[in-house]
């Protein structure tokens, strides 16, 4: 197209521009009927030809109530206004509009342009920014470059109270002055977003612990007007934490000065901690914990072998320990699979330094036998006198006897002599028996069989004293590693006591129950007689050196030797009586500690544990 | 002996053996002699026939010598008996708190086992106030009792005491 003259290019631009530029443009009467419209218009509003404006803009059939466009008719001036309307599919839009009056030559407005913009996207984004701001769920502000509060979100006016245009630190923090360790500062500084860590006072006056990112609100320039401050309250979390790590000191402080030895372990079975007691027992110098295998090598082998994930507690009374340094350290020993919710979180063991007290009770055991030296010269002097009495009544006899060619009497005093005889050969025997200081001899052994063979040895000659020996076993007792002879040595003793407390029964009908059975974990003999009974004063020194109520009868070592065997065994004996009633003696033997000894035994004899091939 | 023949002993003892001793003695010094086994088996006797003089033993199964005592001193009668004590316990923890007591009252007198016949028949007779008969010994045995004196003794101290003997 060629241009020739001045009207011809304006008249080209005009309509050039009309439908160009990126507004929307429409050009109505006084009567509000649309004239003219461009293209960008017929596509946002629709359809225009030979209607009004309102009718186009907002889909009604009246004038709007404050109808911008009358105004600029009535005084010529350009006005913007933000509207609602109804696009061309009938779906609310918003729009500026840009109302410019079109004046005739008598500088009458007769027709306006107006030019809208959408506005609609802009308009949805603002509501989800302020919905956002407003319902974060975090404190979000934001200030200018004085430090102003410009705006503050729900969450922030519900921790800080109202900020009422005033100093963020005066609202958050209470204070009169900047606070030192300002993030928002910073922003403002370099217009880079700054994260720190702030405590502030809550509205209730409580502290509030919060981390808050302050960011740069852009408006173009170089400068940043605006920071917007993000804070999320962890004064929950701080809370919280702080509890933890409350609770974890207490539960570290108690960990680390327990006097016993505890470790806790991965569920892989490496060491997560060991307080210094256990380090001490394991003689464990290296800073690293102890890892599942080196462990492997350290504690008691049950340990290794149990099933894990059952929350059992292992106990090992008397268990043992090889340290780091390879000394082997006698140990209780107890564990635990520490669960939480079902899972294992790994596993405590517990142990305790038994070393203290076996020496201690090495030592009592010294000293009770260092008494028992005293006693003993005592009691041998007095079971020594018995003899002498004895040997000196048969003399008499013997040699009065012979002087009167008495041959009765001299028979009778040889008698005399024979007893006191094998009476001394009988207490040397005791006396040696009981001064042994040996290890029992365990093996596998059935005590019912045991207990049975020695009734049916004793039931005829205690019949003849007219006692009944009766006996009884409870069904299942299993065998166990006893020492046969020490054992049969005891339980003769016990009987034989009985039947002669049974014979000293008033009226007869004497009766000796000799019993095997289980109890928990002790395999338990028990000798029962319904004979003299025992008073409290002999109740309480059965047990001593050469104590005999027997008079000559006894030599006083009978139950002392019992004690012995019974001690060896690891095991107890009990004493019930009620004179006149009869006695009950208890022979308590824990099977574990029959194992434990068993094995001792087995170690002392291969001292290096491992059979050379 | 007339003195022993009237006198009548209850010996008592658990042992069978010890009984048969004592009571043996006591006949051969003339005394009549009853035993008795334990604390209630003498007390019946005592109750029935008093005897003159109890020996007693202290430990003993059932009813200890020590019971059988307080027993007797609880009876007006029989507190008065003369007992002796023959034990092996005097001086050691089981028999020193009964003997104590039983010393403190009471007539008694105690020997420590073993005894020596001679002794504990002297001591018999002691308590009994019977003085000691005049040893009346065969000649025979009077001269096999020099003979073994002299078969055992000291040489010097022979000739010390033929020294002494002869008027200087």
């Amino acid at each position: 197209m060629l241009i020739t003259s001045q009207p011809e290019l304006e008249r080209v631009l005009g309509r050039t521009l009309f439908e160009q530029v990126p507004f929307n443009v429409a050009i109505i009467d006084r009567d509000f009927r649309v004239l003219a419209a461009n293209a960008h218009f017929e596509e946002y509003f629709g359809d225009w030809q030979n209607r009004h404006c309102y009718e186009v803009y907002k889909g009604s059939c009246q004038r709007c109530a404050r109808c911008q466009a009358e105004l600029t008719f009535v005084d010529g001036r350009v006005r913007v206004s933000d509207e609602t309307g109804v696009d061309r599919h009938g779906r609310t839009c918003h729009y500026v509009v840009h109302l410019a009056p079109l004046r005739d030559d008598d500088g009458e407005v007769k027709y306006i342009i107006e030019m809208t913009t959408d506005l609609t996207e802009t308009r949805s984004w603002q509501r989800e920014y302020d919905l956002f701001f407003e319902r974060v769920p975090c404190l979000a502000f934001v200030i200018d470059r004085n430090f102003h509060i410009v705006r503050a979100n729900e969450k922030f006016r519900e921790t800080f109270g109202e900020p009422e245009g005033r100093f963020c630190f005066e609202v958050c923090k209470r204070r009169k002055s900047r606070c030192r360790d300002c993030g928002a500062a910073l922003t403002f500084a370099d217009g880079a977003e700054h994260v720190s860590n702030q405590v502030g006072v809550h509205r209730d006056g409580s502290p509030a612990y919060y981390v808050a990112t302050s960011t740069p609100l852009g408006r173009g320039g170089e400068s940043v007007a605006h920071v917007i401050e993000m804070a999320v309250d962890v004064t929950q979390v701080y809370r919280l934490q702080a509890e933890l790590r409350r609770t974890h000191d207490f539960y570290e402080s108690l960990i680390r000065n327990s006097p016993a030895a505890i470790l806790a372990l991965e569920p892989s079975g490496d060491t997560r901690i060991i307080n210094p007691t256990a380090r001490a027992l394991l003689e464990w110098k290296s800073e690293q914990p102890p890892n599942d295998a080196q462990l492997r090598e350290m504690l008691p082998r049950a340990f290794f072998e149990v099933e894990r994930g059952r929350g059992e507690l292992l106990e090992l009374p008397e268990g043992s320990l090889r340290s780091a340094e390879g000394h082997d350290i006698p140990i209780g020993f107890s564990a635990i699979d520490l669960m939480s919710h079902g899972r294992q979180l790994g596993r405590g063991v517990f142990m305790q330094d038994l070393r203290e007290i076996k020496k201690l009770e090495q030592e009592k055991l010294e000293v009770e036998r260092l008494a028992a030296v005293g006693q003993t010269v005592a009691g041998l002097a007095h079971t020594i006198k018995n003899l002498l009495m004895g040997l000196e009544g048969g003399m008499y006899m013997v040699d009065t006897g012979l002087r009167r060619g008495d041959a009765t009497r001299i028979a009778n005093g040889w008698g005399v002599l024979q007893r006191n005889f094998e009476k001394t050969t009988a207490l040397v025997k005791d006396f040696l028996n009981f001064a042994k200081g040996r290890l029992p001899e365990l093996q596998p052994t059935d005590p019912v069989a045991l207990a049975r063979a020695i009734v049916n040895l004793y039931i005829e000659a205690a019949r003849r004293q007219g006692v009944e020996l009766v006996f009884e076993a409870a069904p299942n007792v299993s065998p166990a590693p006893l020492d046969p002879g020490g054992i049969e040595a005891c339980l003769t003793n016990l009987l034989s006591n009985a039947i002669d407390a049974a014979t000293l029964r008033e009226n007869g009908g004497g009766t000796v129950v000799l019993r095997t059975k289980d109890e928990g974990d002790e395999l338990v003999f028990e000798v029962v007689d319904n004979g003299c009974g025992m008073d409290w004063d002999v109740k309480g020194r059965v047990f001593t050196t050469f104590f005999t109520t027997k008079g000559g009868k006894g030599t006083g070592l009978g139950l002392l030797t019992t004690r012995k065997i019974v001690l060896e065994h690891g095991g107890c004996i009990e004493v019930e009586s009620t004179p006149g009633q009869g006695s009950t003696f208890r022979v308590r033997l824990p099977r574990k500690r029959l194992q434990a000894i068993a094995e001792k035994i087995a170690g002392a004899a291969s001292p290096e544990g491992v059979a050379q091939s | 002996m007339s003195d022993e023949t009237q006198r009548r002993i209850l010996v008592v003892d658990d042992e069978a053996d010890v009984r048969e001793y004592l009571s043996t003695a006591l006949e051969d010094a003339g005394f009549a002699v009853q035993t008795a086994a334990d604390g209630l088996e003498a007390l019946q006797i005592v109750t029935q026939n008093p005897p003159d003089l109890i020996s007693l033993d202290l430990v003993m199964p059932r009813h200890s010598g020590a019971k059988f005592y307080r027993d007797l001193q609880k009876d007006k009668q029989f507190s008065k008996i003369p007992v002796l004590i023959v034990t092996g316990h005097a001086r050691d923890d089981m028999g020193r708190a009964d003997f104590d007591e039983m010393t403190m009252s009471g007539p008694g007198i105690y020997l420590e086992k073993p005894v020596h016949p001679d002794s504990y028949v002297a001591a018999v007779r002691q308590l009994l106030g019977i003085e000691a008969p005049q040893p009346q010994q065969h000649p025979d045995d009077l001269r096999k009792e020099l003979e073994k004196a002299l078969s055992g003794a000291d040489r010097q101290a022979l000739q010390r005491a033929l020294d002494a003997l002869r008027p200087k």
